[in-house]
C-alpha cells in the first residue's frame, strides 16, 4: 500500500461480518488508502470502538467522516452514519476495483451469496444460500476438524490429491459421518478433501444457476485464499475466476464508497 | 399426420428397433447376473423382455412427434381414455424413476434446481423438468406434449408440476380432479364429480386427437386394462408362498408395464407369461432370497438408486421383502373395473387409490398384507419426496408395533435424490432392524 | 398515525362469544365457507400455526419435511390450544393438509368432531356443482353435530353478512396506502378477519374507511406474496427500512377476497364465491393467471418488487416462484424469495435480503407503470 497522506481520508467502511471484521479508509477519489483486519469478538461494541482509534492513529480522527456500516454485525456499529447490506457494498466495492459488472460469488463463514452486477455497478439480482450451511465455508470448517487438516491447507492438500472420491450428501451434518465412514473404509484424506470440494463448489454453482452467470465470474470472501475453490469453481462454470486485490475488503471497502457518495 | 414422420416412425419402430432391441435381450440373456447370486436367485428369465417391452415404449415415443398425439399423464390416471384415442402416452414419473435407478436424476433434477426449482419440491417433478428444460434424458428423446392429462389421485403435485408444464409447453391440461377419500366409502357427489369430468374430458381430448371415440374400443381397452391389473395383482399374491417367488425388488421393476403399458394386448401377455415363470420359481422351489429367514413390507415408493444395494443387504441377512403397498396399488383395484359399467366404474377405481384413501385405510392394508404375506416386520420408507404416502407413517410404525408385534423401520429417504440419502445411518438402522426381526 | 380504534384480540373474541352461549369452530386454511359456520352459530376460528409454539407433540406424528403450518397446527392442538373449540374444519388445501385432517380422523382423535372437506381444483361447471354438493354434505354433519338445522333464508342472511364483510376487506386493500395505519396495523386489522364475527369486523372496517384519507405513505413500494406475514415483526422491519407494502397475494388476506355470489341457492353462493376468488395455485390457477394478477395489482399500486415469503416446504408457491420471478422480471418488476420457518424468530439473514432488495429496487428503473406511463 503506499504511505498514507495524512488527512487525506474522506470516508470510512466497517464490515462486520460472521467471521472477521473489517475497516477501510478511503480518499476523496474512492482510493482505499488504510484497511485493517481481525476476527470478530463477541463484543462488537468494544471491537469497533478500537477500530476507530487504530484509524485516527492511521489517517487521522474519524469522527467528522461518514461511516457506513455492513455485515451481519451492521447494526452494533453505533457510529455509523448509514447501514447498507453488504449485498449493495460488495457489488460496489468490486465493481470500482474491477471496474466491470458481472457475476460476483461471496463464500462467507456464515453466508454465501451469488450478486448479479449490473453495468453501473447495480445489483440486478441476488441469492443468499437457505438456511442450510451447505454452500458456506462451515461445510469445510467442519469437515477439517475431522480430518485433522488444518483449514488453510485444505485446498492445497484437496489439488494435491489425484483421486477424488464423490461426496453425495450436501447436507453438512451427513457430509461429516460420510467422511468419518471413509475414513473408516480406509480411503485417504486427499481424495476426501477433493470431493467435499467438490460437493462445496457444486452447491455454489447451483445458486450461480439461479442468477444466472454473466461473465466475468468473481470471487471474494474468506475462501478466495483457498486455491481449490477457486480452480474447482473454474472447473465447474468452465469461467475463468477474476479476484480483486482485496477481496476480504470488498464489502467494508464498499460501504466506504458508499459513505463517500452519500455521507 | 405427417407421411415422412410416419415412415420415420414405422421404421425406427416397427423395424429397425425391434431388430435392435432383440439382439440386445439376446446378449442380455447370456450375461452374467449382476448382483449377488449367493443371496439372491438368479434373475428373472422374463428381465431382458421386460426391458425390451419398457425400451420400445420410450422407442416409439421417440419417434411419435409428427405421427401420433402424445399425451403427458400421471401415473394414476384414467389412461384408457387416452388409449382408445391412440395417444401416446409418456409417464414422467416413470422415466424420472428410469433416471433414479440409471443415477442420472440428481444431474437432471440440477437443470431444474438452476432454474429455480426448490430441492424441497418432489424429486420426480425435479427431474422431469430438468429433462424438459435441459433435453437430457436415457431414452433418447421425449416427444413434446399434445396434451397434459393429470389425476390429482396420487398427489396436488402432480397438479402443480403440470402447470408448470402447461406453462411450458403451452399445452392444454386436462384436469380429472379426485377429491380424497378420508373415511371408507366415497361419497357419491364425489363419484359423480369425477364421472362427469371423464365425460367431459372426452370432447377435448377428441378435438386433440382428431378422431372420435369409440365405445366398443374403451371396452376393449378397459378389459385388457383389467386383465394385466388382475394378472399382476396374482403375480403379488403369489409371494405369500414360502419363500417369496419374487422380492419387491423384483417387482419394482417388473411393475413398469402396468403402470405405462396398461390397456396395452402386450402387457396382458407379458404378464402371463411372468406369472407363468413365477410359478415355475414356486413349483422348483426357488425363492427369491436363497436364504429367506424373515418376511417383511415395504411402504411407499422404492429408492430408486439403491435398489440393488438394499435387496442385496437385507438378503445377505436372510430377508426378503415379499410384499408392498407401493407395487399393490396397480393390481388392488382390478376388480372395481367393470367394462359393462365402464363410465361409472372408472369413476370409483379412479377415486380409490390408495393414495387417495385415508391415513387409517393405509395402516388397514399394512396390516392385511401382514397377515395375509405372513410378515414378520415393515419397512416404512419416509419419502421426503412424497408428502401423501408418507405422512401418517409415524403413527402407522407405532400402531404396527403396538397392535401387530412386529419391529417396523422408518427409513428417511428420497425417491430419487440421492443427495438426501445418509448411506451410514440407513445401514445402521437396517442392521438394527434385522437385529429386532431375531 | 394510529387512528385506529382497537382490535379486540382473539381470546377476548373467544371469551365473549361463548358467554353469549356461541360454539366455535377451529379452522385450517384457506378457503373455507364461513357462512355456513355461522348460520350453525359456530364462531370460526382460523389457525394458521400459529407461529411460536412448541413443536414438539407434532413431530411425533410429522416427519420434518412437513411445512411448519401444519406441524404447528397439529402442536397447538396437541398442547390444548384448541380446547375452547367445538368442531374442527380442515379445508383440503395440499397435499399436508390433507394429511393432518386424516390423522386427526384415523390416530389422533381429538375431542372434537373433524370436518375435512375437498376443495376441487377448477373453475368448471362441474367445480361448482361440487363444491356446492361438498357444502350441503358439511351443512348435514353439522347439523348432526350441533342439532341445529339453520333454514335456508338464515344461510342467506348469513351469506349477506360475510358479503359485506369481504367488501369492506376488499376495500380496505384497495385504499390501505391512504388508511392512517401502518403495515403491521393494516395487517392486525384485515387479520382480525381470521376470528373476528363478520358483522364485529365489518363495524372497524368502517371506522377505519370513514377516516380522513391521510398521504400516501412515503416509502419503497412492494408486493408481498406467500402464505402468511410471520412474524408480524416482518412489517416493522420493512417498514424500518425504508419499505411499503402496497398490495399483497398472501394466502391469508389477498387471495381471500372473495367477490358476492349471485345464486339464490346458499350452498351455490358459498361455493361461487370461493371459486371466482383471487387466483391461487391451491385451487389449481394457471400460474399464467397468476402471474397476471401480480403484475396488475404492481400496476395499479406501483409496487417496484415483490416479495416472496414463504413458508419451508410449501410445495404450492414453490413450484410456481421460478414461472412468476421470471414473468415478473419480464414485466420490469424484480422479485426476492425468502422461506421461513413458524417457529424461528426473524433472522438477520431475512432482514438483510430484505433490505439488499430494497436497496437494489431503488437503484434499478422504476418498472413502465411507475414511471407514469400514460
Amino acid at each position: 500500500m503506499e504511505p498514507i497522506a495524512k488527512n487525506s481520508c474522506r470516508a470510512l467502511g466497517i464490515d462486520i461480518g460472521a467471521a472477521t471484521a473489517k475497516i477501510v479508509a478511503v480518499d476523496g477519489a474512492g482510493n482505499l488508502i488504510w484497511h485493517h483486519l481481525e476476527p470478530t469478538e463477541v463484543r462488537v461494541e468494544e471491537q469497533v470502538d478500537r477500530f476507530l482509534l487504530l484509524a485516527r492513529e492511521a489517517v487521522g480522527p474519524p469522527e467528522r467522516l461518514p461511516l457506513v456500516a455492513t455485515g451481519y454485525g451492521r447494526g452494533l456499529v453505533r457510529q455509523a452514519t448509514r447501514r447498507i447490506t453488504e449485498i449493495t457494498c460488495h457489488a460496489r466495492g468490486v465493481f470500482r476495483e474491477l471496474g466491470y459488472g458481472g457475476t460476483l460469488v461471496d463464500i462467507g463463514g456464515q453466508d454465501s451469496k451469488v450478486i448479479a452486477i449490473g453495468p453501473r455497478g447495480e445489483v440486478l439480482d441476488f441469492v443468499m444460500n437457505d438456511k442450510c450451511a451447505a454452500g458456506t465455508g462451515r461445510f469445510l470448517e467442519n469437515t477439517a476438524h475431522r480430518l485433522g487438516v488444518p483449514l488453510e491447507r485444505m485446498g492445497e492438500e484437496a489439488l494435491a490429491a489425484t483421486d477424488e472420491v464423490s461426496i453425495s450428501s450436501t447436507c453438512t451434518v451427513f457430509a461429516e459421518s460420510e467422511v468419518v465412514s471413509l475414513i473408516a473404509h480406509g480411503v485417504e484424506v486427499g481424495p476426501i478433501l477433493r470431493g467435499l470440494h467438490r460437493a462445496l463448489v457444486r452447491r455454489v454453482v447451483a445458486m450461480i444457476r439461479t442468477v444466472g452467470l454473466t461473465p466475468p465470474l468473481m470471487l471474494s470472501g474468506g475462501v478466495v485464499r483457498n486455491p481449490a475453490v477457486r480452480r474447482m469453481l473454474e472447473e465447474e462454470t468452465g469461467q475463468q475466476v477474476v479476484l480483486p486485490r482485496h477481496p476480504q475488503l470488498m464489502g467494508a471497502y464498499g460501504a466506504a464508497l458508499l459513505a463517500l457518495e452519500n455521507g | 399426420m405427417n407421411p415422412i414422420a410416419a415412415l420415420r416412425y414405422g421404421w425406427n419402430v416397427n423395424v429397425l428397433g425391434p431388430a435392435v432391441l432383440r439382439l440386445q435381450r439376446w446378449q442380455a440373456q447370456r450375461r452374467p447376473a449382476r448382483w449377488d447370486t449367493r443371496y439372491l436367485a438368479p434373475p428373472l428369465r422374463i428381465a431382458p423382455r421386460t426391458k425390451e417391452l419398457v425400451a420400445r415404449h420410450w422407442l416409439a415415443g421417440r419417434y411419435a412427434s409428427g405421427y401420433r398425439k402424445v399425451a403427458w399423464v400421471t401415473s394414476g390416471a384414467p389412461v384408457e381414455l387416452l388409449k382408445a384415442l391412440d395417444f401416446y402416452v409418456l409417464y414422467p414419473e416413470n422415466h424420472a424413476a428410469i433416471c433414479g435407478t440409471a443415477r442420472l436424476a440428481v444431474d437432471i433434477a440440477s437443470e431444474a434446481e438452476g432454474a429455480g426449482y426448490s430441492r424441497d419440491l418432489c424429486s420426480y417433478a425435479r427431474t422431469d423438468i430438468g429433462a424438459v428444460l435441459s433435453g437430457k434424458t436415457p431414452v433418447g428423446r421425449l416427444p413434446k406434449p399434445d396434451v397434459l392429462f393429470a389425476c390429482t389421485n396420487i398427489c396436488q403435485t402432480v397438479l402443480f408440476w403440470y402447470r408448470v408444464l402447461a406453462e411450458y409447453f403451452g399445452a392444454p391440461l386436462v384436469l380429472i380432479d379426485t377429491p380424497f377419500v378420508y373415511t371408507e366409502e366415497a361419497a357419491e357427489h364425489a363419484v359423480r364429480y369425477v364421472r362427469r369430468q371423464l365425460e367431459e374430458a372426452v370432447p377435448v381430448l377428441e378435438r386433440i386427437a382428431g378422431k372420435r371415440l369409440d365405445e366398443r374400443k374403451l371396452r376393449r381397452v378397459g378389459l385388457l386394462s383389467k386383465r394385466a391389473s388382475e394378472l399382476w395383482l396374482e403375480i403379488l399374491q403369489r409371494c405369500r408362498h414360502r419363500p417369496a417367488p419374487l422380492s419387491v425388488f423384483d417387482q419394482f421393476i417388473q411393475m413398469a408395464p402396468i403402470v405405462e403399458m396398461r390397456g396395452d394386448p402386450e402387457t396382458v401377455d407379458f404378464y402371463a407369461a411372468l406369472l407363468k415363470e413365477v410359478d415355475e420359481r414356486i413349483a422348483a422351489g426357488i425363492g427369491a432370497v436363497k436364504n429367506e429367514r424373515k418376511r417383511v413390507l415395504w411402504d411407499n415408493l422404492p429408492i430408486w438408486y439403491r435398489l440393488r444395494y438394499l435387496a442385496e443387504f437385507l438378503a445377505e441377512r436372510g430377508v426378503a421383502v415379499v410384499a408392498s403397498t407401493y407395487t399393490n396399488a396397480w393390481g388392488e383395484l382390478a376388480p372395481l373395473i367393470d367394462p359393462d359399467d365402464l363410465w361409472e366404474s372408472m369413476a370409483r377405481t379412479y377415486i380409490y387409490p390408495i393414495l387417495n384413501r385415508g391415513t387409517g385405510h393405509k395402516l388397514r392394508t399394512m396390516r392385511q398384507m401382514v397377515e395375509e404375506y405372513g410378515l414378520d416386520g415393515a419397512i416404512l420408507h419416509s419419502d421426503r419426496s412424497c408428502k401423501p404416502y408418507s405422512i401418517g407413517q409415524m403413527d402407522q410404525r407405532d400402531r404396527l408395533i403396538r397392535e401387530l408385534g412386529v419391529p417396523a423401520l422408518l427409513l428417511e429417504a428420497d425417491h430419487n435424490d440421492f443427495r438426501v440419502f445418509a448411506e451410514e445411518q440407513a445401514a445402521t438402522r437396517l442392521a438394527a432392524f434385522v437385529e429386532m426381526l431375531g | 398515525m394510529e387512528l385506529l380504534p382497537t382490535i379486540p384480540s382473539r381470546t377476548e373474541t373467544l371469551r365473549a362469544w361463548k358467554a353469549q352461549g356461541g360454539g366455535v369452530a377451529a379452522v385450517l386454511p384457506i378457503h373455507y365457507p364461513r357462512a355456513l359456520l355461522r348460520a350453525f352459530g359456530l364462531l370460526p376460528v382460523e389457525v394458521w400455526g400459529p407461529p411460536r409454539v412448541d413443536p414438539a407433540p407434532g413431530a411425533a406424528h410429522l416427519q420434518p419435511y412437513v411445512c411448519s403450518i401444519v406441524g404447528n397446527a397439529l402442536s397447538f392442538l396437541l398442547s390444548g390450544g384448541l380446547d375452547g373449540t367445538d368442531v374442527i374444519v380442515v379445508p383440503h388445501a395440499c397435499d399436508s393438509l390433507q394429511g393432518l385432517g386424516s390423522l386427526l380422523l384415523d390416530f389422533v382423535r381429538p375431542r372434537q368432531p373433524v370436518f375435512p372437506f375437498y376443495l376441487p381444483r377448477g373453475r368448471r361447471e362441474s367445480d361448482l356443482q361440487f363444491l356446492t354438493e361438498e357444502f350441503r354434505a358439511l351443512y348435514g354433519k353439522l347439523a348432526a353435530a350441533t342439532g341445529r338445522a339453520p333454514s335456508e333464508a338464515e344461510l342467506m342472511e348469513s351469506i349477506r353478512r360475510e358479503e359485506e364483510a369481504d367488501g369492506l376487506l376488499t376495500e380496505l386493500h384497495r385504499r390501505r396506502r391512504a388508511l392512517p395505519l401502518t403495515d403491521i396495523a393494516f395487517y392486525r386489522l384485515v387479520r382480525a378477519r381470521e376470528y373476528l364475527p363478520a358483522e364485529a369486523f365489518s363495524a372497524l372496517a368502517r371506522a377505519v374507511l370513514d377516516a380522513p384519507p391521510t398521504d400516501p405513505r412515503a416509502g419503497v413500494p412492494i408486493l408481498l406474496s406467500g402464505i402468511v406475514p410471520e412474524p408480524m415483526a416482518l412489517l416493522d422491519a420493512v417498514a424500518e427500512m425504508g419499505g411499503v407494502v402496497v398490495a399483497d397475494d398472501l394466502a391469508c388476506c389477498g387471495r381471500r377476497l372473495y367477490p358476492s355470489g349471485a345464486s339464490p341457492d346458499p350452498f351455490r353462493r358459498m361455493a361461487e364465491r370461493i371459486l371466482n376468488g383471487p387466483p391461487d395455485p391451491t385451487r389449481g390457477s394457471p400460474i399464467a393467471e397468476r402471474l397476471r394478477h401480480l403484475v396488475g395489482m404492481a400496476r395499479e399500486t406501483g409496487a417496484r418488487g415483490v416479495v416472496f415469503y414463504d413458508v419451508k416446504f410449501c410445495e404450492p408457491e414453490l413450484f410456481d416462484l421460478p414461472l412468476l420471478r421470471r414473468g415478473l422480471q419480464e414485466a420490469g418488476l424484480p422479485s426476492v424469495h425468502i422461506e421461513v420457518d413458524l417457529n424461528d424468530p426473524l433472522s438477520g439473514q431475512t432482514l438483510t435480503r430484505i433490505e439488499a432488495f430494497l436497496e437494489m429496487v431503488l437503484t434499478l428503473p422504476p418498472p413502465p407503470s411507475a414511471a407514469g406511463e400514460g
